[in-house]
């Protein structure tokens, strides 16, 4: 350009060469398609042609008098916005349009003027200063165009369009473990919102039709070199939007100090929030931003993704502080699944961080996404294990009463329930954990392979925490005195932790062979509890001579009182006695009742000649019905009842 | 620059505690380690506090000099830990008094992980900062130069200023916070360059404050006296007091949340010899503290300091300037024109690397603390 700026033509015949050139220019100038740089360096030729036939024409003195005519004119359409109280975008396309019109002509004397101050013409010189001054004016314009432009036509949008956020049920911990009920956990509808989001939801968040506007007033910043304040004023105006958008979510900025003193309930619901703004921030808030910077700012290097970054890092620092408050927080069993979502959740956004952040200077972001995903992951294994040892340690003084199922039981089998949901990440996790069960691990996506489900590392670790649970509550079945109420206990429990397995998709992993070793066990502990019970009860009912007819009349009334007395007993303890499930309960009082009822019936079918007598208390039918009464939960005496 | 130094120290402590661990003189090799450890840190201190006040490279408060000072407490916290920590017997460290020191270093080093995020916060001030001084600058220096650029100048140095005096002050960021957009002409774009780096982000939480945070971290905080100062308690004193004098460094270097009141004492035991250097560093920024509190400023950076010397002094000139103005005074604001470039080059290369020193100080806070809540559990409650 050096060479154009030096050869000014002296000679009428170089007016005629300027001239086509300038015709050229013209013409590439109206082609479409061309690139954004191909255009800046035909406006800058343009503008540079235009004044050297002016300054050729400066040989007769009217060369600057055209320039200074162009100027007024800009400036005449410039500075009647400076008194106006209207904003220029608002007032309509053509005002807007001849407006860019008028600063892009500015532009051009500026630079055409500059390229001839060599020549140290004075009014030359005074007409630059005055263009750079008009210039200014303009840019400072534009800049509170831009700034109202972004505010007006930002657009926020419904976080509930883009997904159903549903409400997982939460178990709520508590030392104790008996707040878990056996409520029916809808196992499906909690966690379809993290599978869905495979296709991005990018929104306009600025109005579609101001995008070319934006574009314009960039492009015009640009060209006259005020990009950093067009970066400035865009970076604030987004940044601030973001932050509201942030604080419009719900989610606030917690110091660590506070997230480490939070309580679990309004730390779990925070720990919800988090994942499920996460969520939106990135996958639809930040690739939509991204995508709004490379529409306006697209052919200016590295302009767009700095401005990206500039907009977004606050914010993200802010949510990555909070996921790293709550991973070096306690690693309490209750957290394990919320870490675990939040584990899982920034596992899926990695991909997304990458490619949003891809340049060098996004590079801290993407490291410290990695940081903070290691850290959860260790986080969650720490409270896997603190649930291992929960398990293990929690303690009681007292037998339960009843003999019932256990809420321990109750809360672990409840709360594995939903591990399978988590199935891969915890494979992921749990695989270093035991290198004896890495090493038969090959294949990390156990998919539905029933076969390779059972020796997957969270099968392992499931299996473990059962037997953590079962031999916990065989320490608890030892309070109890009464051998046959340990039976009781133990069948109750290993029962209600086979229905658990087998009635949820947990029993993919402890498989068959599990399923059938622990129905054999409850089925054992079932006849255990008969033959502790019943054994000495149906003893006075024996025929020890079986070769006789009958026995004496006074052994007669000495057996019948001896099973009256030992019946009532049981009759009295065992209907305290507590078998929630209905079909074991009926079951046990099935085979009881054959067992019992059975011998009964013969032994007085066999001295039917004694059964006038007042000995007999109870007839074969009343002991039946009196069965039906065991393990109902209540107490209940015989002896208060109506004599026969 | 202490590297070598590091690994050659915590080589030794790895090695005397295996070779002498169930041998009599422990307790007199561990005198010697934990003086060795003193020893470093006054020559560490000590060569901070001969950092010029003004220059080149490496000033007193400069970003350089505060990468050092990080730098510096990075290598302490290793050591200190290495002393602590380093093939001990767990149970050593849950006895009396450490069970109740060991609890308090631990909320202190909470403490400034969330100092740590509020300076990175304010680091983020300082980079708009520089981007509005490197306007001014690129305006200013621009040939031909006239009224046009003057203004352009003008402008974006008044905006460098307001963000410079910052009100940290919570109300103000409510206020910001809440203002809602004007749409009316002109209103309310005034302050808009800086007002939304007082907004949201630039909260740690509600409520927050770098200076109340400070006055509790020395809560509690006490040299160890008598025997107790050559074993144990001492270098957990130490890591205890380098944190805190390192956060109230960053603190009234750059701004952050709520600084008010930012206390000028830290309970920095005189009588023992290595914390001469780092008293004489403390009282240095104290007394500068206590001259600039009341003015409202963005923080005592060396850096921002020398812009907001020059970006006054060049308002003043473009407040007056009129086309073409004296050959001297130009060639005066050349000058600082250049001085100011220089800072936003400093500025340019240092703040980055800056930032990402401060954000590895805070991870390395939560790993030390870890670590020893890790040992804790191991070494079980004393009953």
């Amino acid at each position: 350009m050096d060479g154009c700026q030096s050869g000014v033509p002296t000679y009428e015949g170089d007016l005629h060469v300027v001239a086509a050139a300038h015709h050229i220019v013209k013409a590439l100038g109206a082609t479409k398609n061309l690139s954004d740089d191909l255009r800046k360096i035909l406006i800058d030729l343009d503008s540079h042609l235009s004044m050297i036939t002016s300054n050729i024409d400066s040989k007769g003195g009217r060369g600057l008098v055209d320039v200074e005519e162009r100027l007024d004119q800009a400036e005449r359409k410039i500075m009647r916005w400076e008194t106006d109280p209207m904003m220029i975008w608002d007032s309509g396309p053509k005002e807007a349009s001849d407006y860019l019109e008028a600063v892009d002509e500015t532009g051009k004397l500026v630079d055409g003027l500059r390229g001839l101050s060599v020549h140290e013409n004075r009014k030359q010189k005074e007409i630059l200063h005055r263009a750079m001054n008009i210039l200014q004016m303009a840019m400072s314009r534009l800049e509170e165009e831009l700034i109202h432009i972004l505010v007006r036509h930002g657009q926020q949008f419904e976080p509930k369009h883009m997904y159903s956020r549903s409400i997982r049920k939460d178990i709520v911990y508590d030392e104790s473990f008996v707040s878990v009920e056996d409520e029916p956990i809808k196992e499906t509808s909690s966690r379809n919102y993290s599978n869905d989001e495979s296709g991005e939801c990018i929104v306009d968040l600025v109005h579609a039709d101001v995008i070319p506007d934006i574009k314009s007033i960039a492009k015009v910043m640009f060209t006259s070199n005020y990009g950093p304040e067009f970066c400035e004023a865009f970076i604030s105006v987004q940044k601030e939007a973001l932050e509201q958008y942030f604080s419009f979510l719900g989610t606030e900025n917690l110091s660590i100090e506070d997230v480490l003193k939070m309580e679990w309930t309004c730390l779990s619901s925070k720990m919800n929030k988090w994942t499920w703004s996460m969520k939106i921030i990135v996958r639809v808030y930040l690739a939509s931003e991204k995508q709004l910077c490379d529409q306006v700012l697209g052919g200016l290097g590295s302009v767009s993704s700095y401005c990206f970054l500039e907009i977004s890092k606050a914010t993200i620092l802010c949510l990555l502080n909070f996921g790293e408050a709550v991973a070096m927080g306690p690693h309490r069993p209750e957290k394990l699944l919320r870490l675990l979502d939040m584990y899982e959740t920034l596992a899926c956004l990695l991909r997304d961080i990458d490619t949003l952040f891809s340049e060098e200077a996004g590079s801290f972001i993407q490291l410290q996404f990695h940081e903070l995903l290691e850290r959860l992951g260790e986080s969650a294994i720490a409270a896997f294990e603190a649930f291992r040892v929960a398990i293990s340690s929690n303690g009681s003084l007292y037998p339960f009463a009843g003999g019932g199922v256990h809420p321990l039981n109750k809360y672990v089998m409840n709360y594995i329930r939903m591990f399978p949901e988590y199935c891969n990440t915890l494979n992921l996790l749990l695989k270093n954990q035991h290198p004896g069960v890495a090493d038969q691990v090959t294949e990390p996506d156990y998919g539905l392979d029933a076969s390779l489900l059972t020796s997957c590392p969270m099968a392992y670790h499931l299996r473990s925490i059962t037997s953590c649970l079962e031999s916990n509550l065989h320490k608890k079945s030892q309070l109890y005195k009464d051998e046959a109420l340990q039976h009781i206990f133990l069948m109750n429990n290993i029962h209600y932790l086979v229905q658990k397995v087998k009635g949820s998709e947990l029993r993919l992993f402890f498989g068959d062979e599990w399923i059938r070793k622990h129905n054999a066990m409850f089925q054992q502990h079932a006849m255990n509890y008969e033959r502790a019970t019943w054994s000495s009860v149906v003893s006075f009912l024996r025929d020890d001579n079986p070769g006789s007819s009958s026995m004496s009349k006074s052994t007669f009334k000495e057996r019948c009182k001896g099973f009256s007395v030992a019946f009532e007993e049981v009759y009295k303890t065992q209907t305290s006695w507590s078998i929630p499930d209905p079909e074991l309960r009926e079951d046990l009082r099935i085979s009881t009742s054959l067992k019992v009822v059975l011998a009964y019936r013969t032994f007085l079918g066999r001295n039917l000649a004694y059964t006038d007598d007042k000995c007999v208390k109870h007839t074969v039918e009343h002991v039946e019905n009196s069965l039906l009464d065991l393990f109902e939960g209540s107490s209940r005496s015989l002896r208060n009842s109506r004599r026969w | 620059m202490t590297g070598t130094d590091q690994s050659s120290f915590l080589g030794r402590i790895s090695i005397r505690r295996n070779q002498v661990n169930a041998m009599e003189g422990y307790h007199e090799q561990e005198i010697e380690d934990l003086e060795l450890f003193q020893k470093q840190l006054s020559d560490r201190f000590a060569e901070l506090l001969s950092a010029p006040d003004d220059g080149p490279t490496e000033a007193f408060l400069s970003i350089s000099w505060i990468r050092k000072l990080v730098d510096v407490f990075l290598c302490c916290e290793t050591e200190c830990k290495a002393i602590l920590l380093m093939e001990r017997d767990a149970a050593q460290i849950s006895k009396p008094p450490l069970d109740r020191l060991i609890p308090e270093l631990l909320e202190r080093v909470v403490k400034a992980m969330d100092i740590c995020n509020a300076v990175t916060n304010g680091l983020e001030l300082v980079r708009h900062c520089q981007k509005l001084a490197e306007i001014a600058v690129s305006a200013l220096e621009q040939k031909p130069f006239g009224e046009g650029q003057a203004r352009r100048a003008k402008k974006a140095l008044v905006s460098l200023m307001s963000a410079m005096h910052v009100d940290d002050k919570e109300s103000s960021v409510q206020k910001t916070a809440e203002r809602s957009w004007s749409f009316g002409r002109r209103s309310g774009n005034k302050d808009r360059h800086h007002g939304h780096y007082r907004s949201l982000s630039w909260q740690v939480a509600k409520h927050w404050s770098a200076s109340k945070q400070i006055h509790a971290m020395t809560m509690n905080l006490a040299a160890p006296r008598g025997p107790e100062a050559s074993c144990l308690p001492a270098p957990v004193y130490i890591l205890s007091l380098i944190i805190v004098f390192v956060m109230w460094v960053l603190i009234a270097a750059i701004p952050c949340q709520e600084r008010s009141g930012l206390t000028t004492h830290l309970p920095i035991n005189k009588h023992v010899n290595w914390t001469h250097s780092l008293a004489s560093i403390h009282d240095k920024i104290g007394e500068e503290w206590k001259k600039k509190e009341k003015k409202g400023m963005a923080g005592l950076l060396y850096e921002m300091q020398k812009m907001e010397k020059l970006g006054q002094s060049l308002i003043e000139f473009t407040d007056s300037y009129q086309f073409p103005g004296e050959k001297e005074k130009l060639d005066e604001v050349a000058a600082q024109v250049a001085e100011l470039a220089e800072v936003c080059r400093r500025m340019d290369e240092g703040l980055v690397p800056l930032q990402m020193l401060i954000r590895e100080a805070f991870h390395r806070l939560v790993r030390n603390r870890t670590e020893f809540l890790d040992v804790l559990e191991q070494g079980g409650p004393v009953v």
